[in-house]
């Protein structure tokens, strides 16, 4: 019964949605189209054609997360740190239970290989966050790379674990730097994330004002909440 | 340099450091909620006067509306965010000394970052970045429901956690909908074109929105979270829950409905889910024997009621559901603090063994027998007046079924009436159980700390109801913020 009525819901919901999606499916775009040079256009195709003179950021989608939507990159920033924070509260309790167990040192090779990737992957990381406004890539994949190191450190050096404080700090200051880059803007131009650093020639590295800024702290708070995250659910911290 | 997004920005900044104030001091971290929610409720007074002459547009990136996000700060963004700071505020105050076990820093990180979401979601004028906030609030609020890491707790926050998510999945879906119909995020801009596509598509992205703003707005059938949810919690974060982030929801899914989508009138539907919501809440409500449970379920009652009161779709009507809010908010975290150290000091939630509390903790008895009395709407305390406008609304077009409604309205007042007189009498007529802790009163009163905001609370609670002209002179403006489309297109894209 219970499996019929929700089959039942499902069809209903797939044929409303299917009706809904049939025809042209941008809407305001034929009755916008006579206003295409004033600028009141999907934000796609001006993104596309004026992001890079706008922001001096050859890759768009670094400038349309940073500059167009930077106030929700940082609300995505702190839903990841609200995640963290939240999974290590509710984690608080149930690790006291936990009996201390002997970890098992890895052998030599694992042991050797991960000291020897570890910088190799930062260094990964790091080139991926800093040069997001040239190239696919960014904060978060930065991040997230950076993550994946200490996640082998985790899993092969048991007796070298980065420092949960440091983690935790790193996270915070660089959490705090985005908030400031953002008041800074507000106070120099009246306006939130404002891009005050000179947009430089495009194409190079130190060029696109602040995005290269931003994404070098969400790179660091990226890497340091997901490390931090990864040592928590192992029982590391 | 003063501009509403230092609402945002500051308490956020400080969310970010409170884990390394906790490296340093976890008991310094107690007082930062607190001070970012002094500061808050500073800054909203400074602004609230120029806001009720115009909206205050705030633009992101330097670059004007619609191509980057915006914030709107009308007379209800920042009347709300006013209401947030005051009963944040006060339940921080509160959590000072009540939040004593685990992970103590970490509780008043996510809190503050809870505030933050909230006030974010009233702020905010771009529909992606009022569903990025509205996550933070979710997110924040799944943590903080398991804070005390009991097996209760951590089941109700599993299960909050499960329909928010199937919640915030719709709403994403919906906004995918919007954005391929009208290329454009800012609420604004869609509701400038929001005719030009046919009612059918229109239809389909508001149930998605809807329907996913509705689970956390806790509306009839999505409302199954709430009861555990809030009575896991602790009290602290049960206050806040009721008094604010359920409204959170609410006020998503109203200002999706009259602003974005322009609706003059409401279906018949909308009224009768709010007479359902009520009734049911209330219904659920009078069976509880325990107290958070009762009280859950009567915020449940109280949703229905302001949603019966959005129905109504009228100026009068929206007045009457942000007083509702306004007094819904602030009654119902009194009613959660003071039980907070009922329970505390019994060690039980069975509404049985907080017999005979007048004389043990006599302050928390008056200010929760206060609170109880402006939840059922009696005369000299601040739900009197909230329910009286709402039932003025109603009857103004003397239409015969919304008299009918209302005689519904008034038959849920009567239940939970008797649900609250029944704990009141309990409360102070009734000789304490058998085996309870001897008569100590100075010791089993609750802490100066949890007693100044339970008073001050109460104090509002009664001088709103006294004065109701302190409040309503701004409910007019800000149920205009939210009514008026064509004045909010105008002001944030100047056409």
């Amino acid at each position: 019964m219970r499996r019929a009525l929700s089959l039942i819901v499902l069809l209903v919901l797939a044929v409303g949605l299917a009706s809904a999606l049939r025809g042209p499916s941008v809407g305001a775009e034929a009755r916008r189209a006579s206003l295409i040079d004033d600028d009141e256009v999907n934000f796609g195709r001006r993104y596309n054609s004026r992001a890079v003179e706008e922001t001096g950021a050859s890759n768009v989608v670094a400038s349309v997360l940073v500059t167009y939507r930077g106030l929700d990159t940082l609300g995505e920033v702190t839903v990841l740190f609200v995640a963290a924070t939240g999974l290590a509260a509710l984690l608080h309790t149930g690790r006291r239970r936990r009996s201390e167990r002997e970890a098992t040192p890895a052998s030599l090779i694992v042991f050797t290989g991960c000291r020897f990737l570890f910088p190799l992957i930062l260094l990964f990381g790091a080139y991926i966050f800093a040069h997001g406004h040239l190239t696919p890539g960014g904060g978060f994949q930065g991040g997230a790379i950076i993550a994946s190191g200490f996640l082998l450190i985790y899993l092969g050096c048991r007796g070298r674990q980065p420092e949960s404080k440091r983690l935790s700090a790193v996270e915070s200051l660089a959490g705090l730097a985005f908030v400031l880059i953002g008041l800074i803007g507000l106070a120099v131009g009246g306006s939130f994330l404002l891009n005050f650093l000179p947009e430089g020639s495009p194409y190079a590295l130190l060029s696109a004002g602040i995005i290269p800024v931003v994404y070098v702290f969400i790179g660091f708070k990226v890497g340091s909440e997901l490390g931090g995250i990864v040592g928590d659910l192992s029982g590391a911290r | 340099m003063v501009s509403p997004m230092l609402l945002i920005a500051a308490p956020l900044g400080l969310a970010f450091i409170t884990p390394l104030l906790g490296l340093l001091s976890e008991r310094l971290t107690r007082y930062v909620p607190a001070a970012a929610m002094a500061f808050n409720f500073t800054l909203g007074l400074l602004l609230l006067p120029r806001v009720l002459r115009e909206p205050w547009i705030v633009e992101t990136a330097g670059l004007r509306p619609p191509f980057s996000i915006h914030l709107v700060a009308g007379p209800l963004g920042v009347g709300l965010s006013l209401l947030i700071a005051l009963v944040g505020l006060l339940v921080s105050i509160y959590a000072i000394g009540y939040v004593r076990e685990g992970p103590v820093a970490k509780y008043h990180t996510l809190y503050l970052l809870l505030l933050v979401g909230a006030t974010g979601m009233v702020l905010s004028a771009d529909l992606f970045n009022l569903f990025v906030f509205f996550e933070i609030l979710c997110i924040s609020s799944y943590a903080l429901v398991g804070y005390r890491g009991d097996r209760a707790g951590i089941e109700s926050s599993a299960k909050y956690l499960v329909q928010g998510a199937i919640g915030s999945s719709l709403i994403l879906l919906g906004i995918g909908f919007v954005y391929g119909l009208f290329g454009t995020l800012s609420m604004a801009d869609i509701a400038r074109n929001v005719d030009s596509v046919t009612p059918m598509k229109v239809f389909i992205s508001m149930a998605f929105l809807i329907t996913g703003f509705g689970v956390e707005a806790a509306v009839l059938p999505l409302n199954a979270w709430l009861p555990d949810a809030h009575s896991s919690a602790p009290s602290s974060i049960s206050a806040i829950l009721s008094g604010i982030a359920i409204k959170a929801g609410l006020y998503a899914v109203a200002r999706v409905v009259f602003t974005i989508y322009g609706a003059d009138t409401m279906p018949m539907l909308v009224l009768l889910v709010g007479i359902l919501t009520l009734l049911v809440g209330e219904m659920s409500a009078f069976s509880q024997n325990n107290i958070k449970r009762l009280l859950a379920y009567s915020s449940i009652g109280q949703i229905g009621l302001i949603v019966f009161a959005l129905g109504l779709a009228s100026a009068s009507g929206v007045q009457g559901a942000l007083f509702l809010v306004v007094s819904h908010a602030l009654a119902k975290a009194l009613l959660f603090l003071s039980v907070g150290y009922m329970i505390y000091r019994t060690g039980s939630m069975e509404i049985s063994s907080l017999y005979g509390m007048g004389r043990r903790m006599p302050v928390s008895s008056l200010c929760f027998t206060i609170g109880a009395f402006s939840l059922v709407g009696l005369p000299p305390f601040i739900g009197f007046a909230a329910k009286f406008t709402v039932i003025r609304a109603a009857l103004a077009g003397a239409a015969p079924l919304l008299t009918a409604l209302v005689a519904i309205v008034l038959l849920g007042t009567v239940v939970e009436g008797a649900y609250f007189f029944r704990i009141v009498q309990g409360l102070h007529f009734r000789p304490p159980p058998e085996g309870a802790a001897p008569e100590q009163t100075d010791q089993y009163e609750a802490p100066v700390s949890a007693l100044v905001p339970i008073c001050l609370l109460a104090a509002i609670i009664v001088a709103v109801g006294l004065y109701p002209g302190v409040l309503t002179k701004y409910l007019g403006p800000a149920a205009m913020d939210l009514l008026d489309k064509a004045a909010y297109i105008h002001h944030v894209l100047g056409v």
